[in-house]
């Protein structure tokens, strides 16, 4: 992700990361419910700040959400996908030609099987061919590494205040602004 | 959607064997976009425009490396929850957020 577009994902991931956090009523939960509500939090954030460019943010979306509403989507790209993975499917059997190799076999063998992996480690990768899986693949890590960054630097930022949260007569809206720039930044 | 264009959506995928051009059209491109999903990898530097690497440790490695951001987010989230719950930040939480979201 380049400069302008990581920025700007970075902002809006800490703009709708905040807001879901301000919206829960974290006060009753344990430790592990207000952890999971962080988690889900961060997921949804990262899924809604990077929009409709991929596939992974709505699958995202859907799995986290429990309305029914957000199940119509992956009947809409069933329709598009299914076409090809059966295709797939019966064009994979006629394409194992009996002169090809026992090794190259053997790796074929293992990229099928590490690519089924890689499809339930990628938001939506059951659907996808190899080709948009791949594409996927690549813009779900440049999202995640950019997620993980954003929740160190506000972890940091949020261990800071509350080492320094004794001192009266903080200026907290300088605090604020300080916070966002290091986080964004 | 056409029929025909149905085809040759699935053509360019990789999933035809009716001609070998075609074949090597979408190898190629899995082979471009493995080559730069290895580009992202941790130690994508180290390999240093090295060929890349086979498409089965390609892919094992992009999933280790999605397994461990995965559980990055995971250890940072239990920290921000911890910090959430601690007293001595509820009132600058609620002021940090108020201000960042005017």
């Amino acid at each position: 992700m380049r400069g302008p577009t990581a920025k700007a994902f970075k902002q809006g991931f800490l703009r709708s990361f905040l807001l879901s956090l301000k919206s829960c009523r974290t006060g009753d939960m344990s430790l592990q419910e207000r952890k999971r509500a962080v988690r889900s939090s961060a997921d949804a954030a990262m899924a809604t700040a990077r929009g409709g460019g991929a596939i992974w943010p709505r699958a995202l979306l859907a799995s986290s959400s429990s309305s029914p509403s957000s199940s119509s989507w992956p009947g809409l790209l069933l329709n598009a996908a299914k076409v090809k993975t059966t295709r797939c499917k019966s064009t994979a059997r006629r394409c194992c030609r009996p002169k090809r190799s026992s090794s190259e076999m053997i790796a074929r063998r293992l990229v099928r099987k590490r690519t089924k992996i890689l499809r339930g480690m990628v938001p939506g990768g059951e659907l996808l061919d190899s080709v948009s899986l791949l594409r996927e693949a690549m813009d779900y890590v440049v999202h995640l590494r950019a997620q993980v960054a954003v929740l160190r630097r506000v972890s940091n930022a949020m261990h800071h205040m509350a080492a320094t949260s004794y001192l009266t007569g903080l200026d907290l809206s300088r605090l604020a602004q300080g916070l966002l720039h290091r986080v964004c930044n | 959607m056409s029929s025909s264009s149905r085809r040759s959506r699935s053509r360019r995928a990789g999933t035809s064997v009716s001609s070998s051009s075609s074949r090597s059209i979408s190898e190629d491109q899995i082979s471009d976009l493995l080559s730069k999903l290895e580009a992202l990898l941790p130690d994508a530097q180290a390999r240093n425009g090295a060929q890349r690497g086979p498409a089965s440790r390609v892919l094992q490695e992009t999933c280790s490396y999605i397994r461990s951001l995965h559980r990055e987010v995971d250890d940072l989230s239990e920290t921000l929850a911890a910090l959430l719950a601690s007293d001595a930040v509820t009132a600058e939480q609620a002021a940090v957020i108020r201000s960042l979201l005017m």
